[in-house]
Protein backbone atom coordinates (compact mmCIF):
# COMPACT_ATOMS: atom_id res chain seq x y z
CA UNK A 1 0.00 0.00 0.00
CA UNK A 2 2.30 2.32 1.02
CA UNK A 3 5.10 1.68 -2.26
CA UNK A 4 2.08 1.97 -4.22
CA UNK A 5 1.20 5.39 -2.79
CA UNK A 6 4.29 6.88 -2.97
CA UNK A 7 4.72 5.78 -6.65
CA UNK A 8 1.25 7.75 -7.77
CA UNK A 9 2.14 10.58 -5.26
CA UNK A 10 3.27 13.71 -7.33
CA UNK A 11 7.00 14.96 -6.38
CA UNK A 12 5.91 17.33 -4.59
CA UNK A 13 4.43 15.40 -2.19
CA UNK A 14 6.91 13.16 -1.07
CA UNK A 15 9.19 16.36 -0.99
CA UNK A 16 6.76 17.60 1.70
CA UNK A 17 6.29 14.42 3.56
CA UNK A 18 10.63 14.73 4.36
CA UNK A 19 10.36 18.31 4.81
CA UNK A 20 7.93 18.25 7.74
CA UNK A 21 9.76 15.51 9.02
CA UNK A 22 13.12 17.62 8.66
CA UNK A 23 11.59 20.51 10.53
CA UNK A 24 10.70 18.24 13.66
CA UNK A 25 14.70 17.69 13.35
CA UNK A 26 14.61 14.18 11.68
CA UNK A 27 18.36 14.04 10.53
CA UNK A 28 17.74 10.69 8.48
CA UNK A 29 15.03 12.71 6.98
CA UNK A 30 17.58 15.57 6.22
CA UNK A 31 20.11 13.07 4.64
CA UNK A 32 17.65 11.78 2.33
CA UNK A 33 16.39 15.25 1.24
CA UNK A 34 20.30 15.75 0.53
CA UNK A 35 20.99 11.97 -1.77
CA UNK A 36 17.76 13.22 -3.58
CA UNK A 37 18.69 16.57 -4.40
CA UNK A 38 22.56 16.65 -4.22
CA UNK A 39 23.03 15.63 -8.12
CA UNK A 40 20.62 18.87 -9.10
CA UNK A 41 22.54 20.84 -6.45
CA UNK A 42 26.26 19.97 -7.69
CA UNK A 43 25.18 19.92 -11.42
CA UNK A 44 23.94 22.93 -11.45
CA UNK A 45 26.66 25.42 -9.30
CA UNK A 46 28.90 23.35 -11.32
CA UNK A 47 27.35 24.70 -14.47
CA UNK A 48 27.54 28.23 -12.56
CA UNK A 49 30.38 28.24 -11.24
CA UNK A 50 32.35 25.96 -14.00
CA UNK A 51 34.92 25.92 -11.42
CA UNK A 52 34.78 22.02 -9.02
CA UNK A 53 36.16 24.60 -5.74
CA UNK A 54 33.60 27.12 -5.91
CA UNK A 55 30.95 24.38 -7.12
CA UNK A 56 31.90 22.62 -4.05
CA UNK A 57 31.90 25.70 -1.87
CA UNK A 58 28.27 26.46 -2.94
CA UNK A 59 27.00 22.97 -2.76
CA UNK A 60 27.49 22.83 1.35
CA UNK A 61 26.42 26.78 1.78
CA UNK A 62 23.17 25.61 -0.32
CA UNK A 63 22.43 22.76 2.34
CA UNK A 64 23.53 24.14 4.63
CA UNK A 65 21.29 27.45 3.92
CA UNK A 66 18.35 24.81 3.31
CA UNK A 67 18.86 23.20 7.07
CA UNK A 68 18.95 26.39 8.86
CA UNK A 69 16.21 27.85 6.97
CA UNK A 70 14.10 25.09 6.41
CA UNK A 71 11.47 26.48 8.69
CA UNK A 72 10.83 29.58 6.31
CA UNK A 73 10.13 27.02 3.40
CA UNK A 74 6.48 27.36 2.09
CA UNK A 75 5.76 23.75 1.52
CA UNK A 76 3.22 25.03 -1.28
CA UNK A 77 6.14 26.02 -3.06
CA UNK A 78 7.96 23.72 -5.35
CA UNK A 79 11.03 22.39 -3.42
CA UNK A 80 13.18 22.45 -6.52
CA UNK A 81 12.33 25.99 -7.13
CA UNK A 82 13.25 27.30 -3.58
CA UNK A 83 16.87 24.93 -3.85
CA UNK A 84 17.38 26.75 -7.45
CA UNK A 85 16.58 30.64 -5.79
CA UNK A 86 19.49 29.25 -2.80
CA UNK A 87 21.87 28.20 -5.39
CA UNK A 88 21.64 31.02 -7.84
CA UNK A 89 22.03 33.69 -5.38
CA UNK A 90 24.91 31.79 -3.65
CA UNK A 91 27.01 31.66 -6.98
CA UNK A 92 25.32 35.42 -8.29
CA UNK A 93 26.95 36.75 -4.69
CA UNK A 94 29.85 35.01 -5.16
CA UNK A 95 30.86 35.96 -8.35
CA UNK A 96 29.09 39.64 -7.49
CA UNK A 97 31.65 40.35 -5.38
CA UNK A 98 34.56 40.28 -7.83
CA UNK A 99 33.05 41.64 -10.79
CA UNK A 100 31.76 45.50 -11.67
CA UNK A 101 28.46 45.94 -12.15
CA UNK A 102 28.93 47.98 -15.27
CA UNK A 103 28.93 44.67 -17.16
CA UNK A 104 25.72 43.66 -17.13
CA UNK A 105 24.35 47.33 -17.96
CA UNK A 106 26.40 47.72 -20.89
CA UNK A 107 25.34 44.02 -21.73
CA UNK A 108 21.60 44.99 -21.16
CA UNK A 109 21.90 48.37 -23.47
CA UNK A 110 23.79 46.72 -26.13
CA UNK A 111 22.13 46.17 -29.56
CA UNK A 112 21.18 43.08 -29.86
CA UNK A 113 23.92 40.81 -31.89
CA UNK A 114 20.64 39.07 -34.12
CA UNK A 115 20.43 42.20 -36.35
CA UNK A 116 24.02 41.65 -37.83
CA UNK A 117 23.69 38.02 -37.62
CA UNK A 118 20.85 37.83 -39.67
CA UNK A 119 21.77 40.30 -41.91
CA UNK A 120 25.25 38.97 -43.19
CA UNK A 121 25.33 34.99 -45.14
CA UNK A 122 25.83 32.75 -42.07
CA UNK A 123 27.94 29.60 -42.76
CA UNK A 124 27.15 26.28 -41.81
CA UNK A 125 27.98 24.50 -39.04
CA UNK A 126 29.93 20.98 -39.40
CA UNK A 127 27.47 18.13 -39.60
CA UNK A 128 29.73 15.57 -37.83
CA UNK A 129 28.12 14.52 -34.48
CA UNK A 130 28.99 16.71 -31.65
CA UNK A 131 30.23 13.63 -29.77
CA UNK A 132 32.86 13.42 -31.94
CA UNK A 133 33.82 16.96 -31.82
CA UNK A 134 33.80 17.50 -28.03
CA UNK A 135 37.42 17.90 -27.32
CA UNK A 136 39.89 19.78 -25.10
CA UNK A 137 39.91 23.01 -27.15
CA UNK A 138 35.78 23.45 -27.77
CA UNK A 139 35.85 23.05 -23.72
CA UNK A 140 37.92 25.38 -23.41
CA UNK A 141 36.38 27.74 -25.87
CA UNK A 142 32.99 26.93 -24.62
CA UNK A 143 34.27 27.78 -20.92
CA UNK A 144 35.54 31.10 -22.20
CA UNK A 145 32.34 32.05 -23.66
CA UNK A 146 29.89 31.35 -20.95
CA UNK A 147 32.41 33.10 -18.48
CA UNK A 148 32.09 36.18 -20.78
CA UNK A 149 28.03 36.09 -19.91
CA UNK A 150 27.47 38.32 -17.22
CA UNK A 151 26.02 36.15 -14.57
CA UNK A 152 22.20 37.18 -14.86
CA UNK A 153 22.51 36.34 -18.82
CA UNK A 154 24.27 32.69 -17.48
CA UNK A 155 21.62 31.62 -14.69
CA UNK A 156 18.85 32.05 -16.95
CA UNK A 157 20.56 30.10 -20.54
CA UNK A 158 21.87 27.42 -17.52
CA UNK A 159 18.10 26.98 -15.95
CA UNK A 160 16.36 27.32 -19.35
CA UNK A 161 18.67 25.50 -21.95
CA UNK A 162 20.62 23.22 -19.39
CA UNK A 163 18.27 22.63 -16.43
CA UNK A 164 15.26 22.33 -18.62
CA UNK A 165 13.15 25.14 -16.35
CA UNK A 166 10.15 26.69 -18.00
CA UNK A 167 10.77 30.54 -18.38
CA UNK A 168 7.82 30.69 -15.68
CA UNK A 169 10.16 28.72 -12.95
CA UNK A 170 12.98 30.60 -13.95
CA UNK A 171 11.19 33.93 -13.69
CA UNK A 172 10.26 32.91 -10.33
CA UNK A 173 13.43 31.46 -9.47
CA UNK A 174 15.21 34.45 -10.20
CA UNK A 175 12.18 37.05 -9.48
CA UNK A 176 12.25 38.48 -12.99
CA UNK A 177 9.29 39.04 -15.82
CA UNK A 178 8.77 36.04 -18.09
CA UNK A 179 9.84 38.71 -20.71
CA UNK A 180 12.91 39.49 -18.98
CA UNK A 181 14.05 35.45 -19.07
CA UNK A 182 13.14 35.62 -22.69
CA UNK A 183 15.08 38.81 -23.63
CA UNK A 184 18.22 37.23 -21.71
CA UNK A 185 17.69 33.83 -23.11
CA UNK A 186 17.84 35.25 -26.33
CA UNK A 187 20.63 37.42 -25.81
CA UNK A 188 22.51 34.26 -24.02
CA UNK A 189 22.52 32.03 -26.70
CA UNK A 190 23.27 34.06 -29.57
CA UNK A 191 26.06 35.30 -28.09
CA UNK A 192 27.10 31.67 -27.40
CA UNK A 193 26.66 30.65 -30.95
CA UNK A 194 28.77 33.68 -32.05
CA UNK A 195 31.28 33.01 -30.04
CA UNK A 196 31.64 28.99 -31.01
CA UNK A 197 31.22 30.08 -34.84
CA UNK A 198 34.58 29.98 -36.21
CA UNK A 199 35.13 26.96 -34.59
CA UNK A 200 32.42 24.90 -35.81
CA UNK A 201 32.81 25.92 -39.34
CA UNK A 202 36.25 25.65 -39.79
CA UNK B 1 -4.01 22.36 -42.57
CA UNK B 2 -0.92 21.61 -45.77
CA UNK B 3 -0.11 24.81 -47.41
CA UNK B 4 0.55 25.04 -50.86
CA UNK B 5 3.94 25.83 -53.15
CA UNK B 6 2.33 29.23 -53.35
CA UNK B 7 1.15 29.85 -50.20
CA UNK B 8 4.31 28.98 -48.80
CA UNK B 9 6.25 31.29 -51.17
CA UNK B 10 4.27 34.31 -49.90
CA UNK B 11 5.24 33.30 -46.40
CA UNK B 12 8.49 33.59 -46.95
CA UNK B 13 8.41 37.56 -48.04
CA UNK B 14 6.10 38.03 -45.82
CA UNK B 15 8.27 38.00 -42.98
CA UNK B 16 11.62 39.93 -42.18
CA UNK B 17 14.69 37.08 -41.36
CA UNK B 18 14.57 39.59 -37.94
CA UNK B 19 11.06 38.53 -37.13
CA UNK B 20 11.87 35.15 -37.34
CA UNK B 21 15.57 35.04 -35.63
CA UNK B 22 13.02 36.46 -32.80
CA UNK B 23 10.74 33.87 -32.75
CA UNK B 24 13.74 31.23 -33.13
CA UNK B 25 15.99 32.57 -30.39
CA UNK B 26 12.93 32.25 -27.83
CA UNK B 27 11.34 29.03 -28.70
CA UNK B 28 14.35 26.57 -30.38
CA UNK B 29 12.10 23.24 -29.97
CA UNK B 30 8.78 24.85 -30.39
CA UNK B 31 6.17 22.08 -31.69
CA UNK B 32 3.42 24.90 -31.33
CA UNK B 33 1.08 24.53 -34.32
CA UNK B 34 -0.36 28.08 -34.23
CA UNK B 35 -0.19 29.94 -37.48
CA UNK B 36 2.43 31.92 -36.55
CA UNK B 37 4.69 29.40 -36.34
CA UNK B 38 3.30 27.99 -39.62
CA UNK B 39 4.56 30.63 -41.21
CA UNK B 40 8.10 30.58 -39.19
CA UNK B 41 8.37 27.38 -40.31
CA UNK B 42 7.37 27.76 -44.25
CA UNK B 43 10.62 30.59 -44.01
CA UNK B 44 13.05 28.46 -42.81
CA UNK B 45 12.26 25.91 -44.87
CA UNK B 46 13.03 28.13 -48.07
CA UNK B 47 16.03 30.61 -46.11
CA UNK B 48 19.20 29.25 -46.23
CA UNK B 49 20.54 31.94 -43.56
CA UNK B 50 17.85 31.26 -40.97
CA UNK B 51 17.86 27.48 -41.41
CA UNK B 52 21.98 27.85 -40.95
CA UNK B 53 21.16 30.02 -37.70
CA UNK B 54 18.39 27.66 -36.35
CA UNK B 55 20.46 24.70 -36.78
CA UNK B 56 23.72 26.35 -35.19
CA UNK B 57 21.49 27.73 -31.91
CA UNK B 58 20.35 23.98 -31.52
CA UNK B 59 23.82 22.81 -31.90
CA UNK B 60 24.95 25.39 -29.05
CA UNK B 61 22.71 24.21 -26.70
CA UNK B 62 23.74 20.87 -27.21
CA UNK B 63 27.32 21.33 -26.58
CA UNK B 64 26.78 22.66 -23.80
CA UNK B 65 24.34 19.83 -22.39
CA UNK B 66 26.45 17.66 -23.09
CA UNK B 67 29.54 19.30 -21.79
CA UNK B 68 30.74 16.41 -18.89
CA UNK B 69 30.10 17.22 -15.37
CA UNK B 70 32.35 16.18 -13.02
CA UNK B 71 30.85 13.95 -10.26
CA UNK B 72 29.99 15.32 -6.85
CA UNK B 73 33.56 14.55 -4.64
CA UNK B 74 32.71 12.08 -2.05
CA UNK B 75 34.65 14.25 0.75
CA UNK B 76 32.28 17.38 -0.54
CA UNK B 77 29.36 15.16 0.86
CA UNK B 78 31.33 14.05 3.99
CA UNK B 79 32.28 17.57 4.94
CA UNK B 80 28.28 18.56 4.39
CA UNK B 81 27.43 16.27 6.91
CA UNK B 82 30.00 17.08 9.29
CA UNK B 83 29.31 20.91 9.27
CA UNK B 84 25.27 19.99 9.85
CA UNK B 85 26.49 17.65 12.94
CA UNK B 86 28.44 20.59 14.36
CA UNK B 87 25.63 22.95 13.68
CA UNK B 88 23.43 20.73 15.22
CA UNK B 89 24.96 20.28 18.43
CA UNK B 90 25.75 23.90 18.97
CA UNK B 91 22.12 24.49 18.74
CA UNK B 92 21.83 21.65 21.50
CA UNK B 93 24.62 23.69 23.60
CA UNK B 94 22.45 26.57 23.36
CA UNK B 95 19.26 25.36 24.58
Amino acid sequence: MCILTMKILPDHHTDAALIAKVKNGDERAFTQLVKKYEQTVWGFAFKLCRDKQKAEESFQDTFINVFRKIDQFDSRSKFSTWLYTIVANNCLMHRRKRKLDGLLESFDEAPDVENSEVQKQLAAWDDSPIETMMNKELRERMDAAIQELPDEYKVVFVLRDLEDRTAEETAKILKLSVPAVKSRLRRSRIFLRHKLHDMMTA
Amino acid sequence: MKHSRSQTKIHVHTLSCGKVYEHLCDNLDSKLDSEACRRIKAHIKGCKNCSALLDSLKKTVYLYKKYPAPELPEKSRKKLFAVIRLDKSKNRAAR
